[in-house]
Protein backbone atom coordinates (compact mmCIF):
# COMPACT_ATOMS: atom_id res chain seq x y z
CA UNK A 1 0.00 0.00 0.00
CA UNK A 2 1.47 3.03 -0.65
CA UNK A 3 0.95 5.94 1.72
CA UNK A 4 -0.24 9.21 0.96
CA UNK A 5 2.05 12.23 1.64
CA UNK A 6 2.01 13.92 5.15
CA UNK A 7 0.37 17.09 3.80
CA UNK A 8 -2.50 14.92 3.14
CA UNK A 9 -2.65 13.06 6.63
CA UNK A 10 -2.10 17.09 8.45
CA UNK A 11 -4.76 18.21 6.91
CA UNK A 12 -7.17 15.90 7.95
CA UNK A 13 -5.60 15.45 11.39
CA UNK A 14 -5.78 19.08 12.02
CA UNK A 15 -9.64 19.48 10.87
CA UNK A 16 -10.54 16.95 12.97
CA UNK A 17 -9.17 18.86 16.38
CA UNK A 18 -10.62 22.48 14.45
CA UNK A 19 -14.71 22.02 14.46
CA UNK A 20 -14.76 25.78 12.63
CA UNK A 21 -12.61 24.42 10.11
CA UNK A 22 -14.28 21.51 9.52
CA UNK A 23 -17.21 23.21 9.44
CA UNK A 24 -15.63 25.33 6.61
CA UNK A 25 -14.49 22.17 4.54
CA UNK A 26 -17.54 21.02 4.38
CA UNK A 27 -18.80 23.73 2.72
CA UNK A 28 -15.65 24.45 0.78
CA UNK A 29 -12.78 22.04 0.45
CA UNK A 30 -10.85 24.53 -1.92
CA UNK A 31 -9.58 27.08 0.50
CA UNK A 32 -7.74 24.27 2.86
CA UNK A 33 -6.45 22.15 -0.36
CA UNK A 34 -4.80 25.21 -1.42
CA UNK A 35 -3.38 26.16 2.26
CA UNK A 36 -1.83 22.28 2.42
CA UNK A 37 -0.40 22.96 -0.82
CA UNK A 38 -1.70 19.68 -2.46
CA UNK A 39 -0.93 18.98 -5.80
CA UNK A 40 -3.72 19.10 -8.85
CA UNK A 41 -4.10 15.51 -8.83
CA UNK A 42 -4.07 14.74 -4.92
CA UNK A 43 -7.44 17.64 -5.52
CA UNK A 44 -8.68 15.33 -7.72
CA UNK A 45 -8.58 12.18 -5.90
CA UNK A 46 -9.35 14.07 -2.49
CA UNK A 47 -12.50 15.68 -4.10
CA UNK A 48 -13.53 12.05 -5.87
CA UNK A 49 -13.36 11.10 -2.09
CA UNK A 50 -14.40 7.27 -3.11
CA UNK A 51 -12.43 4.24 -1.39
CA UNK A 52 -10.42 3.84 -4.51
CA UNK A 53 -9.64 7.51 -4.54
CA UNK A 54 -8.71 7.43 -1.06
CA UNK A 55 -6.63 3.83 -1.24
CA UNK A 56 -5.01 4.92 -3.98
CA UNK A 57 -3.86 8.45 -2.52
CA UNK A 58 -2.44 6.24 0.50
CA UNK A 59 -4.63 7.66 3.42
CA UNK A 60 -4.18 5.78 6.54
CA UNK A 61 -7.90 3.66 6.95
CA UNK A 62 -8.68 5.30 10.39
CA UNK A 63 -7.73 8.89 8.79
CA UNK A 64 -9.91 7.89 5.32
CA UNK A 65 -12.94 6.88 7.62
CA UNK A 66 -12.69 10.62 9.43
CA UNK A 67 -12.24 12.25 5.55
CA UNK A 68 -15.63 10.83 4.93
CA UNK A 69 -17.18 12.56 7.73
CA UNK A 70 -15.05 15.58 7.45
CA UNK A 71 -16.51 15.78 3.88
CA UNK A 72 -20.43 14.82 4.61
CA UNK A 73 -20.88 15.24 8.33
CA UNK A 74 -23.41 13.12 9.73
CA UNK A 75 -26.02 15.02 11.79
CA UNK A 76 -26.02 15.46 15.50
CA UNK A 77 -27.49 13.09 17.27
CA UNK A 78 -27.15 11.37 20.27
CA UNK A 79 -25.99 7.72 20.42
CA UNK A 80 -28.80 6.18 21.51
CA UNK A 81 -31.18 7.81 18.78
CA UNK A 82 -29.93 5.53 16.23
CA UNK A 83 -26.04 4.81 16.40
CA UNK A 84 -24.50 1.43 15.98
CA UNK A 85 -25.16 0.19 19.35
CA UNK A 86 -28.62 1.02 19.38
CA UNK A 87 -30.19 -2.75 19.57
CA UNK A 88 -27.32 -3.51 22.37
CA UNK A 89 -27.63 -0.76 24.52
CA UNK A 90 -29.91 -1.42 27.09
CA UNK A 91 -28.45 -4.98 28.01
CA UNK A 92 -24.85 -3.50 27.56
CA UNK A 93 -25.61 -0.70 29.93
CA UNK A 94 -26.97 -1.09 33.59
CA UNK A 95 -29.66 0.92 34.62
CA UNK B 1 1.58 -9.76 45.84
CA UNK B 2 -1.15 -9.83 43.84
CA UNK B 3 -2.29 -11.63 41.26
CA UNK B 4 -3.62 -12.07 37.36
CA UNK B 5 -6.94 -14.11 38.29
CA UNK B 6 -7.91 -14.24 34.59
CA UNK B 7 -7.56 -12.76 31.04
CA UNK B 8 -10.65 -12.24 28.45
CA UNK B 9 -10.37 -11.29 24.77
CA UNK B 10 -12.83 -9.72 22.84
CA UNK B 11 -14.05 -8.04 19.56
CA UNK B 12 -14.14 -3.71 20.20
CA UNK B 13 -17.05 -3.52 17.68
CA UNK B 14 -21.16 -4.39 17.17
CA UNK B 15 -22.88 -3.58 14.04
CA UNK B 16 -26.82 -3.03 14.02
CA UNK B 17 -28.52 -6.75 13.97
CA UNK B 18 -30.42 -5.96 10.90
CA UNK B 19 -29.86 -8.98 8.22
CA UNK B 20 -27.11 -10.72 10.82
CA UNK B 21 -29.76 -11.17 13.77
CA UNK B 22 -28.91 -14.75 15.08
CA UNK B 23 -24.97 -13.98 15.06
CA UNK B 24 -25.97 -10.76 16.10
CA UNK B 25 -27.30 -12.44 19.16
CA UNK B 26 -24.76 -14.57 20.15
CA UNK B 27 -21.73 -12.35 19.89
CA UNK B 28 -24.13 -10.16 22.29
CA UNK B 29 -24.56 -13.41 24.52
CA UNK B 30 -20.24 -13.97 24.27
CA UNK B 31 -19.96 -10.61 25.53
CA UNK B 32 -22.30 -10.58 27.94
CA UNK B 33 -20.70 -14.25 29.18
CA UNK B 34 -17.51 -12.35 29.58
CA UNK B 35 -19.34 -9.34 31.91
CA UNK B 36 -20.02 -12.51 34.09
CA UNK B 37 -16.68 -14.19 33.98
CA UNK B 38 -15.42 -11.09 35.04
CA UNK B 39 -18.02 -10.28 37.70
CA UNK B 40 -17.09 -13.54 38.75
CA UNK B 41 -13.70 -13.02 39.32
CA UNK B 42 -14.31 -9.94 41.51
CA UNK B 43 -11.26 -8.08 40.53
CA UNK B 44 -9.97 -4.91 42.01
CA UNK B 45 -8.62 -3.77 39.03
CA UNK B 46 -9.13 -4.43 35.13
CA UNK B 47 -6.11 -3.71 32.99
CA UNK B 48 -7.49 -2.68 29.32
CA UNK B 49 -5.39 -3.18 26.35
CA UNK B 50 -6.05 -2.17 23.12
CA UNK B 51 -6.06 0.65 20.49
CA UNK B 52 -6.84 4.34 19.73
CA UNK B 53 -7.75 4.58 16.21
CA UNK B 54 -6.40 8.18 15.31
CA UNK B 55 -8.33 10.03 17.77
CA UNK B 56 -6.44 10.97 20.58
CA UNK B 57 -3.10 9.95 18.99
CA UNK B 58 -2.55 10.95 15.62
CA UNK B 59 0.88 10.06 12.91
CA UNK B 60 2.09 13.86 13.98
CA UNK B 61 3.60 11.22 16.77
CA UNK B 62 2.99 7.85 16.17
CA UNK B 63 3.06 6.29 19.91
CA UNK B 64 2.73 2.24 20.10
CA UNK B 65 3.36 1.59 23.46
CA UNK B 66 1.39 3.36 26.26
CA UNK B 67 -0.01 3.73 29.41
CA UNK B 68 -2.74 5.80 30.73
CA UNK B 69 -1.61 6.87 34.17
CA UNK B 70 -4.61 9.21 34.59
CA UNK B 71 -6.84 9.59 37.78
CA UNK B 72 -10.11 9.34 35.00
CA UNK B 73 -11.07 9.14 31.92
CA UNK B 74 -13.97 10.32 30.09
CA UNK B 75 -14.61 8.36 26.99
CA UNK B 76 -14.95 9.98 23.02
CA UNK B 77 -18.48 8.93 22.56
CA UNK B 78 -17.97 7.00 19.21
CA UNK B 79 -19.21 3.95 17.73
CA UNK B 80 -22.78 4.58 19.66
CA UNK B 81 -21.04 4.02 23.04
CA UNK B 82 -22.21 6.99 25.20
CA UNK B 83 -19.98 9.22 26.69
CA UNK B 84 -18.98 8.18 29.74
CA UNK B 85 -16.61 8.69 32.73
CA UNK B 86 -14.79 6.04 34.55
CA UNK B 87 -12.00 5.92 37.28
CA UNK B 88 -8.18 4.94 36.47
CA UNK B 89 -5.41 4.01 38.61
CA UNK B 90 -2.54 6.22 39.20
CA UNK B 91 -0.06 4.04 41.51
CA UNK B 92 -0.36 0.67 39.52
CA UNK B 93 0.13 2.53 36.21
CA UNK B 94 2.66 4.88 36.58
CA UNK B 95 4.22 1.56 39.13
CA UNK B 96 3.97 -0.40 36.40
CA UNK B 97 5.33 2.18 33.65
CA UNK B 98 8.69 2.14 36.11
CA UNK B 99 9.02 -1.50 36.66
CA UNK B 100 8.70 -2.00 32.59
CA UNK B 101 11.32 0.51 32.05
CA UNK B 102 13.70 -1.91 34.13
CA UNK B 103 12.43 -4.62 32.22
CA UNK B 104 13.42 -2.86 28.77
CA UNK B 105 10.07 -1.71 27.78
CA UNK B 106 10.20 2.40 27.74
CA UNK B 107 6.53 2.78 27.63
CA UNK B 108 4.90 6.18 27.07
CA UNK B 109 3.18 7.77 29.87
CA UNK B 110 -0.28 9.29 29.09
CA UNK B 111 -2.54 11.97 31.27
CA UNK B 112 -4.83 12.90 28.62
CA UNK B 113 -6.47 10.54 26.30
CA UNK B 114 -10.16 9.94 25.48
CA UNK B 115 -10.65 6.53 25.03
CA UNK B 116 -12.76 5.76 21.96
CA UNK B 117 -15.11 2.69 21.05
CA UNK B 118 -11.92 0.56 21.01
CA UNK B 119 -11.45 0.83 24.77
CA UNK B 120 -15.47 2.52 25.61
CA UNK B 121 -17.48 -0.54 24.20
CA UNK B 122 -15.00 -3.71 25.92
CA UNK B 123 -15.16 -1.41 29.09
CA UNK B 124 -18.92 -0.96 28.80
CA UNK B 125 -19.28 -4.84 28.58
CA UNK B 126 -16.65 -5.91 31.97
CA UNK B 127 -18.04 -2.89 34.24
CA UNK B 128 -21.14 -1.00 33.12
CA UNK B 129 -20.99 0.43 36.17
CA UNK B 130 -17.84 1.91 36.54
CA UNK B 131 -17.48 0.35 39.62
CA UNK B 132 -13.88 -0.93 38.93
CA UNK B 133 -10.66 0.80 38.30
CA UNK B 134 -9.84 0.39 34.79
CA UNK B 135 -5.48 1.23 33.81
CA UNK B 136 -5.44 1.28 29.60
CA UNK B 137 -2.80 0.13 28.07
CA UNK B 138 -2.28 1.23 24.40
CA UNK B 139 -1.34 -1.07 21.63
CA UNK B 140 -1.42 1.05 19.11
CA UNK B 141 -1.73 -1.43 15.85
CA UNK B 142 -2.74 0.57 13.79
CA UNK B 143 0.33 3.09 13.98
CA UNK B 144 2.37 2.37 10.45
CA UNK B 145 4.76 0.55 11.82
CA UNK B 146 3.20 -1.30 14.80
CA UNK B 147 4.70 -3.50 17.63
CA UNK B 148 5.35 -6.91 17.17
CA UNK B 149 3.65 -9.97 18.64
CA UNK B 150 6.19 -10.78 20.38
CA UNK B 151 6.82 -7.78 21.77
CA UNK B 152 3.48 -7.10 23.24
CA UNK B 153 3.43 -10.80 24.68
CA UNK B 154 6.82 -9.98 26.62
CA UNK B 155 4.61 -6.94 27.65
CA UNK B 156 2.19 -8.95 29.79
CA UNK B 157 4.53 -11.28 31.22
CA UNK B 158 6.10 -7.63 32.38
CA UNK B 159 2.63 -7.11 33.46
CA UNK B 160 2.53 -10.18 35.64
CA UNK B 161 5.85 -9.82 36.95
CA UNK B 162 5.03 -6.34 38.27
CA UNK B 163 1.61 -7.37 39.53
CA UNK B 164 3.47 -9.81 41.32
CA UNK B 165 5.97 -8.59 42.62
CA UNK B 166 5.25 -5.16 43.38
CA UNK B 167 1.43 -4.73 44.09
CA UNK B 168 -0.29 -5.46 47.75
CA UNK B 169 -1.24 -8.92 48.28
CA UNK B 170 -4.54 -9.88 48.07
CA UNK B 171 -5.24 -7.30 44.64
CA UNK B 172 -7.11 -8.97 42.00
CA UNK B 173 -6.45 -8.38 38.39
CA UNK B 174 -8.06 -8.97 35.24
CA UNK B 175 -6.38 -8.19 32.40
CA UNK B 176 -8.80 -7.53 29.05
CA UNK B 177 -7.44 -7.55 25.56
CA UNK B 178 -9.57 -5.94 22.73
CA UNK B 179 -9.84 -5.80 19.29
CA UNK B 180 -10.19 -8.17 16.49
CA UNK B 181 -10.58 -10.83 14.26
CA UNK B 182 -9.76 -10.71 11.00
CA UNK B 183 -10.92 -7.20 8.83
CA UNK B 184 -9.23 -5.45 6.29
CA UNK B 185 -10.46 -1.67 7.02
CA UNK B 186 -10.86 0.40 3.85
CA UNK B 187 -8.31 -1.19 2.19
CA UNK B 188 -9.37 -3.14 -1.26
CA UNK B 189 -9.94 -6.50 0.66
CA UNK B 190 -12.63 -4.76 2.89
CA UNK B 191 -15.55 -7.41 3.58
CA UNK B 192 -13.01 -10.31 3.51
CA UNK B 193 -13.33 -12.48 6.97
CA UNK B 194 -10.19 -15.21 7.23
CA UNK B 195 -12.45 -17.57 9.76
CA UNK B 196 -9.96 -20.04 9.35
CA UNK B 197 -7.49 -18.16 10.60
CA UNK B 198 -9.28 -16.61 13.34
CA UNK B 199 -10.96 -19.77 14.67
CA UNK B 200 -6.64 -21.41 14.60
CA UNK B 201 -5.61 -18.37 16.55
CA UNK B 202 -8.66 -18.59 18.93
CA UNK B 203 -8.18 -22.48 19.70
CA UNK B 204 -4.23 -21.98 19.84
CA UNK B 205 -5.23 -18.88 23.17
CA UNK B 206 -7.57 -21.33 24.66
CA UNK B 207 -4.86 -24.47 24.80
CA UNK B 208 -1.98 -22.56 26.21
CA UNK B 209 -0.23 -22.31 22.68
CA UNK B 210 -0.62 -18.44 22.60
CA UNK B 211 3.92 -18.31 22.65
CA UNK B 212 3.31 -20.02 18.77
CA UNK B 213 1.55 -16.50 17.68
CA UNK B 214 3.38 -14.56 19.93
CA UNK B 215 6.10 -15.87 17.48
CA UNK B 216 4.12 -14.49 14.22
CA UNK B 217 5.37 -11.32 12.53
CA UNK B 218 3.66 -7.94 12.41
CA UNK B 219 3.45 -8.64 8.75
CA UNK B 220 2.59 -12.31 9.16
CA UNK B 221 -0.96 -11.29 11.12
CA UNK B 222 -1.62 -8.35 8.82
CA UNK B 223 -1.13 -10.38 5.89
CA UNK B 224 -3.90 -13.39 7.07
CA UNK B 225 -6.24 -11.49 9.02
CA UNK B 226 -5.64 -7.61 7.80
CA UNK B 227 -5.38 -4.50 9.12
CA UNK B 228 -7.94 -4.53 11.69
CA UNK B 229 -6.10 -8.37 12.43
CA UNK B 230 -3.37 -6.76 13.95
CA UNK B 231 -5.42 -5.70 17.12
CA UNK B 232 -4.99 -9.03 17.95
CA UNK B 233 -1.98 -8.19 19.42
CA UNK B 234 -3.86 -7.12 22.31
CA UNK B 235 -5.25 -10.39 22.60
CA UNK B 236 -1.67 -11.48 23.01
CA UNK B 237 -0.39 -8.54 25.24
CA UNK B 238 -3.20 -10.34 27.47
CA UNK B 239 -1.73 -14.08 26.97
CA UNK B 240 1.23 -13.16 28.05
CA UNK B 241 -0.13 -12.29 31.53
CA UNK B 242 -1.84 -15.75 31.88
CA UNK B 243 1.38 -18.07 30.35
CA UNK B 244 0.17 -20.90 31.95
CA UNK B 245 -3.24 -20.68 31.35
CA UNK B 246 -5.99 -22.72 29.63
CA UNK B 247 -9.31 -21.09 28.50
CA UNK B 248 -12.38 -21.39 26.33
CA UNK B 249 -14.01 -20.00 23.38
CA UNK B 250 -16.76 -17.57 24.44
CA UNK B 251 -18.25 -16.70 20.45
CA UNK B 252 -16.85 -16.74 17.38
CA UNK B 253 -18.99 -15.39 14.44
CA UNK B 254 -17.77 -14.49 10.96
CA UNK B 255 -19.75 -11.78 10.06
CA UNK B 256 -18.69 -10.13 6.52
CA UNK B 257 -21.85 -7.59 7.17
CA UNK B 258 -20.14 -5.92 9.93
CA UNK B 259 -16.57 -6.58 7.45
CA UNK B 260 -15.08 -8.45 10.49
CA UNK B 261 -14.66 -11.78 12.45
CA UNK B 262 -15.75 -11.48 15.76
CA UNK B 263 -14.75 -13.62 18.84
CA UNK B 264 -13.74 -14.06 22.42
CA UNK B 265 -12.16 -15.88 25.10
CA UNK B 266 -11.53 -16.39 28.59
CA UNK B 267 -8.05 -17.58 29.73
CA UNK B 268 -7.51 -18.85 32.96
CA UNK B 269 -4.69 -19.23 35.11
CA UNK B 270 -3.76 -21.96 36.98
CA UNK B 271 -3.81 -20.52 40.64
CA UNK B 272 -7.20 -19.41 39.49
CA UNK B 273 -8.78 -22.79 38.66
CA UNK B 274 -7.07 -24.38 41.46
Amino acid sequence: MTRAPYRIHKLIQDLMRDPAGAAAFARDPEPAFEAYGLTDEEKALLRDGSAAALHRLGVHPNLQMKYGRLRNPPPAAGASAGGPLAAYLDRLMEH
Amino acid sequence: MGRIVGGFATSHVLFPPAGVEAQAERVLQGMLAIRERIRALDPDLIVLAGSDHLNTFSLAMQVTLAVGVADAYTTLGDGGAPVATFAGHRAFAEGFVRFAAGRDFDLVQVEEVRPDHGMAIPRMIADPANRIPVVPVYINANMPTPPSPGRCYRLGGVLKEFVEAERPADERVVVLGAGGLSHWLCLPEQGRVASAFDEDFIARMISGRASELAALSAEDILNASGNGGLELTAWLFMAGGAPDAVGEKLYYEAIPEWISGMGGVSLIPRETRA
